[in-house]
């Protein structure tokens, strides 16, 4: 069995947020949801000024800390690690949101599925099919895309980066991709003292 | 720049510490009213007093429970909250609620129809549970809080004795206002307990300012900038200060009292709402890129 998992190369992030584009239409994202953000930070003093765009999303802990608050058992690890909320069980306490030390959760607030994308009430074609994936007020979270991953593609962020600087793969298979950029390139996981032991990891 | 030096960024797409916002003031007014309900009912129970158990039963069965509810993204699947006490704080909390409805309101009942002997086994045995699952109730939620490794500020041990602590001293200080004869009784403990509550305040905020970025950076918003005032004021000043030097110099005159009991009230509200508030997540890279 795969152990997904996937890297940053912050060399190669252009800040273009394509992969949120992305995320938000492959999970038809209500207004003010995001499963994936590319964060900025600008560092140096004057002349030497440099910005890094830091991806991120769900890590996928295996250690998940929001799997272990849930109090309805809706959050649970799939056997190929990915961490999954099943829309059926959850109540929107938001247990597992203040435990997340990423903050990668996002409230489906009810109102977002009544008024639509234009507030009009009326909800669009795109939404009207998107939507019913969600119960509204659940508290959810990005899944690696786990339909496409059971399809056999990439998660819908990593197959739209311009410059490859997701790249997602089997954390087991010592061959590939994301396994060899971080033993190469000396990958590290965000907020390691944490104790989450995340599967994603940036280089750079 | 430093982790430290990074700001505080809200939603925006920039690196830095963000506030969380899931829990906010239907879950503070949860936790105020649930503990306060509790602590009134584990003190009425100690002192024997049915008409103070009800109180306690009534204030945390409907306000904690309505506020619970309105805090809720599917309300109408509550009841699967109770599904992982293996695990989950909340299951285990909500259990305690269920136990403190039932094993309190039998008590209650034999209390004021006096179908049984007070000192009878079976009503030795419910007032024991009863007990323990009001302890559960003024505890779980400091608990919950103090497992979130995310919210730097929240995660310590003070924060289910600050619960424990303000409970009780909440429902000492319902009592003491409204019976005004168990004044006696009740004095030093309500100014014993508003020490503590000094304490566990002083603990908490030295903890946090050495405590790792995430930390330092609640206790800054507590103490020095955008919450400062109302953390001071209502917190340290009305919920501490001021029912200490009432209590000490005038307690046992009813409208004193029931002054004192109101500031420690608000400072109890306070602080549980700004305990939310300045919760927040550290910047997701503690190394420079």
């Amino acid at each position: 069995m795969a152990r997904y998992g996937m890297v940053f190369d912050l060399k190669r992030c252009i800040g273009c947020n394509a992969c949120v584009v992305a995320c938000k239409q492959e999970n038809a994202l209500p207004e003010g949801v995001f499963f994936t953000r590319t964060l900025s930070e600008e560092y140096g003093v004057y002349p030497a000024v440099n910005r890094v765009y830091i991806p991120t999303l769900c890590n996928h802990c295996e250690d998940a800390p929001c799997e272990k608050v849930c109090p309805s058992g809706a959050t649970y690890t799939r056997p190929d690690g990915i961490v999954m909320v099943n829309p059926e069980t959850c109540i929107g306490c938001g247990s597992c949101a203040v435990a997340c030390p990423y903050d990668q959760r996002s409230e489906m607030k009810a109102e977002s599925f009544k008024d639509g994308l234009f507030g009009t009430g009326e909800l669009t074609p795109f939404e009207q099919q998107g939507y019913p994936r969600y119960t509204p007020g659940m508290v959810t979270k990005c899944d690696f895309c786990s339909g496409r991953v059971d399809a056999g593609l990439d998660p819908a962020c990593v197959v739209t980066c311009p410059t490859e600087a997701r790249i997602f793969g089997d954390l087991d298979d010592p061959e590939s991709k994301p396994s060899q950029l971080i033993r190469e390139r000396n990958g590290r996981p965000p907020l390691p003292e944490k104790n989450t032991r995340p599967k994603v990891y940036y280089i750079d | 720049m430093a982790i430290n030096d990074l700001p505080i960024v809200g939603d925006s797409f920039a690196l830095g510490y963000r506030f969380q916002r899931y829990w906010d003031t239907p879950m503070a007014n949860a936790f105020f009213f649930g503990e306060l309900g509790a602590g009134l009912f584990f003190v009425s129970l100690l002192l024997g007093s049915a008409q103070g158990m009800l109180a306690g039963l009534l204030i945390t069965g409907l306000l904690k429970t309505y506020f619970h509810l309105s805090h809720m993204g599917v309300p109408k699947r509550s009841w699967r909250a109770i599904m992982r006490p293996d695990r989950s704080w909340v299951s285990r909390g909500l259990l305690g609620i269920v136990g403190l409805m039932g094993f309190g309101g039998a008590t209650v009942l034999i209390a004021w129809t006096g179908i049984l002997a007070p000192d009878s086994l079976l009503v030795l045995l419910l007032k024991f549970a009863a007990g323990a699952a009001a302890l559960v109730v003024m505890t779980y939620q400091g608990l919950a809080m103090s497992h979130s490794t995310a919210i730097a500020f929240w995660n310590t041990g003070l924060m289910p004795v600050a619960s424990l602590a303000y409970a009780m001293t909440g429902g000492v200080m319902l009592l003491l206002a409204a019976v005004p004869e168990s004044a006696q009784s009740l004095l030093p403990v309500a100014l014993l307990l508003h020490l503590c509550i000094a304490a566990i305040l002083l603990s908490m905020l030295h903890a946090a300012r050495h405590g790792s970025p995430g930390a330092r950076k609640s206790a800054e918003l507590l103490t020095r900038t955008t919450y400062a005032k109302w953390f001071l004021v209502l917190v340290c000043g009305a919920g501490v200060l001021l029912p200490v030097l009432l209590l000490w110099l005038a307690g046992s005159v009813p409208t004193v009292a029931l002054t004192a009991a109101a500031g420690t009230l608000a400072g109890y509200y306070t602080f549980r709402l700004l305990v939310f508030k300045a919760g927040v997540y550290e910047p997701i890279m503690s190394f420079r890129p």
